[in-house]
């Protein structure tokens, strides 16, 4: 119960730090750090993928509503759940399967977990800036955007996902 | 049936995500001119000719406001025309000078055109015009307002229709000159308001004044394109350079009518461009 208790807070705090401080930013065109994919990359893996597909719902459209991205948010947003199992085994080589996989993220190597953090994060931001351009016309703006932005929000997400992996997860 | 239970197991997060996403990209793609335009323009003529027609009817109550502005604008071009002539023929101007001065003006092409849809509201704001690459429409073309002012560049062209980026997309960039004293600068829009751009890199002997009014300096349009007028400046942190907050000329809002210029030397001044990069 305190673990669900507090994700839930994880993705209130990731969720007003979107919209009230780095959605509000203007670094640059092609610097724009999105930490909310961190609420279902650190959903537990045990969970079943129809429950992280509900939560990465409500994310998306708390967002969509929020922002103004009128499904943009949601659409990024849940394939994420689905291949999470996928990107870990591809990542990091663990597969996830049924059975006993509670804290899986605590007991990867750091290398491994910042892996899967990556390519979580590489895959939300590629969907995001390739849907909002949905043009390959100025690919090469389009690529730094993509991973100068993935970048960055792993650099700022990093210290959040060790965080709360140390003294919640665990 | 104990199978298709079975099967209906397997497969139902998948189908609820199916559902889950085309609902989402649906309502993404339709919530936006930008996204909408993007999709008419690459995927379905039809859903073109569909916006084209609902745009036609709207067109078609606001036909008199229209035409009388449309009517204004060219006794106005007369009465300049003739002016000019008049002032020609009191210069005395020799035959080889006049041809000088029409050789140098007249490799600009105009092609009318009008608004099927577009969005103010975003970050990466565009404009679909109907006209597209039958109607001899091409990337990079210019494209203003009847009045003279800055509305963007043609980014793509599908048959029958041109996707612009206007002033107001932050991927937008031109050269301008302050019109009082031909100092140049980068215009761009910071992403801020619908109704200011920002001239940037302004020499800092350039000395710009509020109501001071900003030109395009492009090789894609011709002078006397107005982009706005300086609101308010002030020097950079370095005091190397003055930017500016420039108020648009043209009103975004309500663009419909608008003028699609060609550059027929166009492509020769690329081609020289690209020689010189080479």
């Amino acid at each position: 119960m305190f673990k669900n208790i507090s994700y839930f807070w994880l993705a209130l705090s990731l969720l007003v730090v979107q919209i009230f401080i780095l959605d509000q930013l203007s670094i640059a065109m092609w610097l724009r750090p999105m930490l909310f994919p961190l609420i279902v990359i650190l959903l537990p893996m045990e969970w079943r993928t129809i429950w992280v597909l509900m939560v990465s719902l409500i994310v998306g459209v708390v967002l969509d509503v929020s922002l103004g991205g009128a499904g943009l948010y949601t659409a990024t947003l849940l394939p994420l759940a689905v291949v999470r199992s996928t990107v870990m085994y591809l990542t990091t080589h663990r597969s996830v399967e049924h059975g006993d996989q509670t804290a899986l993220l605590s007991r990867m190597a750091l290398r491994q977990l910042m892996i899967y953090v990556g390519a979580m994060l590489l895959l939300h931001h590629a969907l995001f800036f390739w849907l909002e351009a949905m043009s390959v016309a100025l690919l090469w703006q389009l690529l730094a955007t993509i991973l100068f932005s993935t970048l960055l929000s792993l650099i700022i997400a990093w210290p959040i996902v060790r965080l709360f992996i140390s003294k919640i997860v665990r | 049936m104990h199978r298709l239970i079975e099967f209906i197991k397997r497969i139902y997060v998948l189908v609820i995500f199916l559902l889950l996403e085309v609902g989402a990209l649906w309502s993404y793609a339709t919530s936006s001119s930008y996204a909408e335009a993007k999709i008419l323009s690459r995927t379905t003529i039809v859903g073109g000719a569909i916006s084209g027609t609902i745009t036609d009817i709207g067109h078609f109550f606001s036909l008199p406001d229209q035409n009388r502005r449309l009517t204004a604008r060219v006794a106005e071009l007369n009465e300049e025309l003739e002016s000019m002539e008049m002032q020609l023929l009191e210069m005395g101007m020799d035959s080889t000078a006049m041809g000088i001065y029409e050789d140098g003006d007249h490799h600009f092409r105009y092609h009318p055109a009008r608004v099927v849809s577009m969005t103010t509201n975003r970050k990466h704001n565009i404009v679909v015009l109907d006209r597209g690459t039958v109607d001899g429409i091409a990337r990079d073309m210019g494209v203003i307002t009847p009045d003279n002012e800055l509305v963007g560049y043609v980014v793509s062209c599908s048959e029958h229709y041109a996707v612009v980026m206007p002033m107001l997309n932050t991927d937008f960039s031109t050269g301008g000159r302050i019109v009082d004293n031909g100092h140049v600068c980068v215009i761009r829009w910071p992403g801020e308001t619908r109704y200011e751009v920002e001239a940037v890199e302004l020499s800092i002997y350039s000395e710009p004044k509020r109501g001071m009014d900003v030109e395009v300096r492009s090789e894609r349009l011709p002078v006397g394109i107005k982009v706005g007028t300086i609101q308010e400046y002030a020097l950079n942190t370095a005091k190397s350079a003055y930017s500016a907050k420039l108020r648009i000329a043209a009103d975004m809002a309500t663009l419909d009518n608008v003028l699609i210029v060609e550059n027929t030397h166009y492509g020769e001044i690329e081609e020289l461009m690209k020689q010189v990069e080479n």
